[in-house]
C-alpha cells in the first residue's frame, strides 16, 4: 500500500515540476525534494514503501504505467515537456545498454555517445531508404558491430588500459565524423522524422504536441528495454556476468569463458544504446559531431552511477534528474556541466553506491 | 449596503480599464553565439537587438511591449537546433532574430519551417539558407557571400596578385566560400595552386602551411572565422610566409585585431557586404543611441543587422498582431522598407538585396575602408 | 614457422612522390621540429601521469585540465606583473612561470589530499570517473569564472621573436628555447627521481607502499610531493604550449590529457622512460598522418590525423595490453 501511495507522490511531485515556469517555484519543489526525501529515509518510510513494492510486484509496475500515462496525458500538449519527457526515456534504454556493460559485466565503456551517434547517423541515412522500423534495427546492429571492433583490445587488457581504449574510440569516432564529408562533416545530417507503417510522427494528433508521438514510441522502447535487463539478470546469462564483474580469475578457474561473458555484455549494451540514438535522433531531426562528444559519453556514465549501478530502476531516476533538472533551473544552464560534475564528485565520495544501490541477488524470491 | 457596492464597482472599473490599459507582452526571440570564439559578434547582436527593444518599448506609440528571449548557439549545429527548438516550440514567443554562424543558420531552418516560427537571419551569409528551401518562414537582411567573393576576387586580381593558396573551414561556410571565390577567381585570371580544409576548432597548422609554403602562394585567401583566422595568420609569421593574407566577413572583427597585436594583423583584408554603417543613412543614429546604451561589448560588424531585422520584426507585429501566421504572410510583401542599413526588399526566398561590398584593411591596429585608407591611396603597400 | 621475414613496403606511385616531397631536407626539417615540439608537450603530460600512476595505482585524468588552470594561471600572473609596470619580458617570463608551477603544485596537492587519498581503497573505477568529472569541473570553473572564459585568449610573446631561414626551414629562436626548456625539464624530473632522496623515496612507495612504511617513508608526505611535482610540471607545459601557439583557450587540457594519458599507457604505466617514448611516438604518429597520408590518398584532409594516431594506439594496445616497457603487476588472486 505504502508503495502506491510512494508512486502517486513521485507522480504528483514530477507534475509540479514540470509545470513550474518560476525559479522561485522550481527552487522550493527542489529544496523540498532535497529535505523531505532524506528525511523520508530516516523514518524508515522508503524501506516500507520498496518493501511493499516488491511483494506487489505487478500492482508496482501498473501504478507506475498509470503513473506515467497521467503524466503524459496532462503535458500532452506542451512541446517542450513531452520533449524533455521523450529524451529522458531514449537515454534511458541507452544507459540500460551500459548497465549491462558494466553493472553487469563491468566491462567499463567511456564511448556511450560514439554508439549513440552510430545509431544517430544510420537513421540519418537509412531513413529515407528504408522502413523506419529496420532503421531502428539495423542503427543498433551497427552499434553493436562498430563496437566489436574494440573487443579484441578490451578482452586483452584490463582496468586503466580497457578504460583507455574506450575513451581513445569515443574521441576518434568524433574526429572520424567530424572530417568524413560523406557523413555530413562539422555540419552534420538532418534526419528524417520517424514513421511507423504510415504513421507519420512529425504531424501532430491535433493540438497534441508531436513530441507526444516520441513519447509513445520511448515508452514502449524503454518498457521493452526494461523487461530484457530485468530477465537478463535474473537468468543464468546474468549470473554469470556478475561472476565475470567479481573475480576474472575465479571464474576462469570454474570454467567460465570469461570472453564470451564479455563480448555478449559489450555487444548487447552497445545495441541498445544504437537503438535509442536512432530514435533520438529522428526526433531531434538532426545529428551532428558535437552532439556526442566524450562529455556526452561521461554523462551517460554519470547516469548509470548516479542511480546506483546495475539498478535499472535508479537508471531512470537518474537520468530524468540529469535531463530535466538542467532545463528547469534557468539560472543553471551555463554552469549545467558543473553541476553534472560537481554532483557526481559528491556523489562518488559520500554514496559510491548511488542513489538507489542495486539489491543483492535473491534466490528465493 | 448600496453606495459601498458603488464604491466597489467604481474601484474595479478603474482597475479594469488600468489592466486594459496596460500593454501586452509580446515576445521576440534573439539567437547567437553568446560564448565561445565568436562570442564578440554575438554578444554585439544581442545588444544591438536589445537595443531596438528598449528604443520600442519607450515609444508611447507602440501597441504592445516588447520582450527579448535571448539564446546562445555556440556556433555549433547541435546546440543551435536545440535553441531553435525551445525558442519554436514556446507558443508566446512570435518571431526569432536569428544566427550569425552560417552553419548554425543552415542547421536550424528546418526546425523553424517544422514549427512555423518566422525569423530574420541577422548575420549568417550562406546562400543555401535563404535558397537551399523555399520556406516561407525564413528571411534575411544581411547579403549572401556570393557578391562578397565576386568583388573580392575581382579587386584583388586587380590589385596586381596572381597565385592563391586557399585555407578554409570544412563547415557549409568555409566550402561555400571555397566554392564561389574559386569561380569567380577564375573569371577573373587568378590561379589557385593550393588548396586546403580545415577543421572549425583546429589548432595545429604547421602542416598545411609548410606545404602552402612550397607552392609559393602570393595570397593566403582565409574562408572561415576568427578564432582559426588568428590562428593561421599567427602560424603563417612562425614559418615566415610573406603572403598577402584576405580574409572574408568572417574575421571583420575587433578580436582579430586584439587576437594578433597590431603588427600581426597589419594589412589583413576583409570582405563585408553593406556599405559601411558610419556612411549609411540610420548609421550615425544607431552608433548614438548604441554608445548611450553604453553596452560593454561593440555592435562589432553585424550589430546594424540585428538592429535592422529587431525593427523590422516590431514593425510587422504593429501592423498585424503578435501571430506567428499573419507575421510570415507579412514579411513575404516586405518591399523598399526604411531602415538603418537602407531599403530592405524580400525577394521570393525572403533574401534582402544588398549590391554593396565594402573592402577593409587592418591598418595601425583597426579596420578601415580601403578607400580612406593608406594602403588604397597607395601611401602604403600591401606585404608580399 | 618461424618466418619473420623482412616487411614489404608498398612502393605505390602516389607513395614514393609523397615520400620525393618530404625528402627535402629543409621541408623534413620543418616536420621533425613541429613534431619534437608537440613531442615534448606531451612527453611533459605523460611524465605526470606516470608519476601518479605508480605512486598511487591511480589515473589522474583532470591532470591535463590542471595544465590548462596553469596555462591561465599564467596569463592571469602576466596581466597582473604588466600593470604593476614591470616590462622587461625576461622578468615577466620568470614570474609566470613560477607563480604557474607554485600554484598548480599546491592545486595538485589539494586535489591528491582531499580527493584522491580518501578513495584509495575504491574500486579504481570511481577514482577514474572522479578525477575525470573533476578534470570537467576544472575546465568548467575556467569557462565560467576567468572573464570571457569562453574565447580563446591570446598568450603573450615573451620570447624573442627572431628567426633564421634556411632554405624551406624557418629556425625560430623561441621555438628552439621550448624544445631546450622542455627537455631541461624533462632531464630535471629524472634527476630528482634518480638522484634525490625524495625521489628514491617516491620510488620506494611506488614498488611497495607497505613496505615502504615499514622503512619510515612517509607515505601521505610523499603522495602529495609526487602530485605537486606532476602537476608544475603540467603548469610548465601549459604555458609552453601558450608560448607556442600563442593562444590559449579553456579546453586545451582535454586533448592534451587524453594524449598524454595514451602515451603514458603506451610507453607503459608507471615507467617515466616510457611516458617519455609515448610522447614522442604519439607525436611522431600525429605528424607521419598529417603528412603521409594525403600523399597516399590525395585530398584526405589533414585532420584525420587524429583518427590515425587514435586508431594506432588501440591497435597497439591489442597487441602489447600493458604498454611498451611493460609494468610488473602482482595480482592477488
Amino acid at each position: 500500500m505504502t508503495g502506491f501511495i510512494g508512486i502517486a507522490a513521485i507522480a504528483a511531485f514530477s507534475y509540479f515540476f514540470l509545470h513550474a515556469e518560476s525559479q522561485p517555484a522550481v527552487l522550493g519543489l527542489i529544496a523540498a525534494a532535497v529535505v523531505g526525501v532524506p528525511l523520508l529515509g530516516r523514518f524508515g518510510w522508503i524501506e516500507r514503501a520498496s518493501r511493499s513494492l516488491e511483494a506487489n510486484k505487478l500492482g508496482g509496475r501498473i501504478a507506475i504505467a498509470i503513473a506515467l500515462a497521467a503524466i503524459v496525458w496532462l503535458f500532452r500538449e506542451e512541446n517542450f515537456a513531452m520533449l524533455m519527457l521523450a529524451s529522458v526515456l531514449f537515454y534511458t534504454v541507452a544507459c540500460l545498454g551500459l548497465t549491462v556493460q558494466f553493472g553487469y559485466a563491468g566491462v567499463v565503456n567511456f564511448a556511450g555517445a560514439a554508439f549513440l551517434g552510430v545509431g544517430g547517423y544510420t537513421s540519418a541515412m537509412l531513413a529515407p531508404h528504408l522502413p523506419h522500423v529496420l532503421v531502428l534495427v539495423v542503427g543498433g546492429l551497427l552499434a553493436a558491430l562498430v563496437g566489436s571492433i574494440l573487443i579484441l583490445p578490451i578482452l586483452r587488457t584490463r582496468g586503466h588500459y580497457a578504460a583507455l581504449i574506450t575513451v581513445a574510440f569515443g574521441i576518434l569516432f568524433r574526429q572520424f565524423v567530424e572530417v568524413n564529408d560523406a557523413l555530413g562533416g562539422p555540419q552534420g545530417l538532418q534526419v528524417k522524422g520517424l514513421d511507423l507503417f504510415g504513421w507519420d510522427l512529425n504531424s501532430p494528433i491535433g493540438e497534441l504536441s508531436f513530441y507526444t508521438n516520441y513519447v509513445l514510441v520511448g515508452l514502449a522502447l524503454a518498457a521493452l528495454a526494461f523487461m530484457l535487463v530485468r530477465r537478463l539478470e535474473r537468468s543464468w546469462v546474468g549470473l554469470n556476468l556478475d561472476a565475470v564483474r567479481l573475480d576474472e580469475t575465479a571464474c576462469a578457474v570454474f570454467g567460465i569463458d570469461v570472453a564470451r561473458w564479455k563480448i555478449l555484455a559489450f555487444t548487447f549494451g552497445n545495441f541498445f544504446a544504437g537503438v535509442a540514438g536512432a530514435a533520438y535522433a529522428m526526433m531531434t531531426g538532426f545529428v551532428a559531431p558535437n552532439s556526442f562528444t566524450f562529455a556526452d559519453s561521461l554523462i551517460m556514465v554519470s547516469i548509470v552511477l548516479l542511480g546506483g549501478v546495475g539498478n535499472a530502476w535508479g537508471v531512470a531516476l537518474a537520468a530524468a534528474i540529469m535531463l530535466v533538472l538542467p532545463e528547469k533551473l534557468q539560472a543553471l544552464q551555463e554552469y549545467r556541466f558543473l553541476l553534472y560534475a560537481v554532483l557526481v564528485i559528491a556523489i562518488l565520495m559520500v554514496r559510491p553506491q548511488g542513489l538507489i544501490p542495486r539489491r543483492a541477488r535473491d534466490y528465493f524470491a | 449596503m448600496r453606495v459601498s457596492a458603488l464604491v466597489c464597482a467604481a474601484a474595479i472599473a478603474v482597475a479594469g480599464s488600468a489592466f486594459a490599459q496596460q500593454k501586452q507582452t509580446v515576445k521576440l526571440a534573439f539567437i547567437g553565439p553568446l560564448t565561445g570564439g565568436v562570442s564578440a559578434n554575438g554578444i554585439g547582436g544581442r545588444n544591438s537587438a536589445d537595443l531596438a527593444v528598449r528604443l520600442r518599448n519607450e515609444d508611447p506609440k507602440a501597441k504592445y511591449r516588447y520582450e527579448l528571449v535571448s539564446l546562445d548557439d555556440e556556433c555549433k549545429p547541435n546546440t543551435a537546433v536545440q535553441a531553435a527548438t525551445k525558442a519554436a516550440a514556446d507558443k508566446s514567443i512570435v518571431a526569432g532574430v536569428t544566427h550569425y554562424c552560417s552553419v548554425t543558420a543552415i542547421a536550424t531552418v528546418d526546425t523553424y519551417h517544422k514549427f512555423g516560427f518566422p525569423i530574420v537571419v541577422w548575420g549568417a551569409v550562406l546562400p543555401d539558407i535563404t535558397y537551399r528551401n523555399k520556406y516561407a518562414e525564413v528571411h534575411r537582411v544581411n547579403g549572401t557571400m556570393i557578391n562578397q567573393n565576386d568583388v573580392a576576387a575581382k579587386f584583388m586580381t586587380g590589385q596586381g596578385f596572381r597565385r592563391w593558396v586557399i585555407i578554409h573551414d570544412t563547415t557549409d561556410y568555409g566550402k561555400a566560400h571555397d566554392k564561389y571565390f574559386t569561380e569567380y577567381l577564375g573569371k577573373y585570371g587568378g590561379q589557385v595552386v593550393g588548396r586546403f580544409g580545415v577543421t572549425a576548432d583546429q589548432q595545429d597548422f604547421t602542416a598545411e602551411l609548410t606545404k602552402a609554403k612550397e607552392l609559393k602562394p602570393d595570397v593566403i585567401y582565409f574562408g572561415g572565422l576568427t578564432p582559426i583566422g588568428v590562428r593561421i595568420r599567427s602560424q603563417m609569421e612562425r614559418l615566415g610566409m610573406n603572403a598577402v593574407f584576405e580574409g572574408t566577413s568572417g574575421i571583420k572583427s575587433d578580436s582579430y585585431i586584439e587576437g594578433l597585436g597590431n603588427k600581426l594583423a597589419e594589412g589583413s583584408l576583409s570582405f563585408i557586404e553593406g556599405a559601411p554603417w558610419e556612411k549609411l543613412p540610420g548609421g550615425l543614429y544607431f552608433t548614438g543611441k548604441y554608445a548611450q546604451a553604453k553596452y560593454e561589448q561593440g555592435p562589432e560588424a553585424y550589430g546594424p543587422f540585428a538592429f535592422a531585422a529587431a525593427n523590422l520584426l516590431m514593425d510587422t507585429i504593429e501592423k498585424v498582431g503578435p501571430d506567428r501566421k499573419r507575421v510570415i504572410a507579412e514579411l513575404a510583401r516586405v518591399k523598399d522598407k526604411d531602415s538603418i542599413i537602407g531599403k530592405i526588399t524580400f525577394d521570393d526566398h525572403g533574401q534582402n538585396v544588398v549590391p554593396l561590398i565594402s573592402k577593409y584593411v587592418v591598418q595601425d591596429g583597426k579596420w578601415v575602408i580601403w578607400e580612406d585608407s593608406e594602403y588604397g591611396k597607395g601611401q602604403r603597400k600591401l606585404k608580399h | 614457422m618461424g618466418d619473420l621475414g623482412g616487411q614489404r613496403v608498398w612502393q605505390g606511385p602516389a607513395q614514393a612522390e609523397a615520400l620525393t616531397r618530404v625528402v627535402d631536407v629543409g621541408l623534413l626539417g620543418q616536420y621533425v621540429a613541429n613534431g619534437l615540439m608537440l613531442g615534448v608537450i606531451y612527453a611533459m603530460v605523460a611524465v605526470g601521469f606516470t608519476l601518479f600512476f605508480g605512486v598511487l595505482d591511480v589515473i589522474q585524468f583532470s591532470h591535463g585540465d590542471v595544465l590548462t588552470v596553469g596555462a591561465f594561471t599564467g596569463l592571469a600572473t602576466f596581466i597582473a606583473v604588466q600593470a604593476a609596470g614591470i616590462a622587461s619580458p625576461w622578468l615577466q617570463l620568470l614570474f609566470v612561470i613560477l607563480a604557474a608551477s607554485a600554484a598548480m603544485a599546491l592545486l595538485g596537492a589539494l586535489i591528491a589530499k582531499y580527493l584522491v587519498l580518501p578513495l584509495r581503497s575504491a574500486p579504481p573505477l570511481n577514482i577514474l570517473l572522479l578525477t575525470l568529472m573533476l578534470g570537467a569541473a576544472l575546465r568548467e570553473c575556467v569557462r565560467l569564472f576567468y572573464p570571457q572564459g569562453a574565447n580563446p585568449k591570446p598568450f603573450p610573446r615573451l620570447l624573442p621573436q627572431d628567426s633564421l631561414a634556411l632554405g624551406s626551414f624557418t629556425l625560430r629562436v623561441d621555438n628552439l628555447m621550448l624544445l631546450a626548456g622542455g627537455v631541461a625539464a624533462i632531464v630535471a624530473v629524472h634527476l630528482v627521481i634518480t638522484r634525490t632522496r625524495l625521489g628514491l623515496a617516491i620510488r620506494a612507495v611506488a614498488q611497495d607502499a607497505e613496505t615502504a612504511r615499514i622503512m619510515g617513508i612517509h607515505f601521505d608526505r610523499v603522495v602529495l610531493l609526487t602530485f605537486a611535482l606532476g602537476s608544475a610540471l603540467a603548469a610548465l607545459a601549459g604555458v609552453m604550449n601558450g608560448l607556442y601557439y600563442n593562444e590559449i583557450n579553456f579546453s586545451i587540457g582535454l586533448l592534451l590529457g587524453v594524449i598524454g594519458f595514451s602515451a603514458a599507457v603506451v610507453g607503459g604505466l608507471g615507467n617515466i622512460y616510457g611516458a617519455i617514448l609515448g610522447g614522442f611516438l604519439f607525436a611522431a604518429l600525429q605528424t607521419i598522418g598529417a603528412v603521409l597520408l594525403p600523399g597516399i590518398f590525395p585530398g584526405l584532409p589533414s585532420a584525420y590525423k587524429d583518427v590515425f594516431a587514435f586508431a594506432v594506439v588501440i591497435g597497439f594496445m591489442a597487441w602489447r595490453p600493458t604498454g611498451l616497457i611493460a609494468e610488473r603487476t602482482a595480482e592477488r588472486v
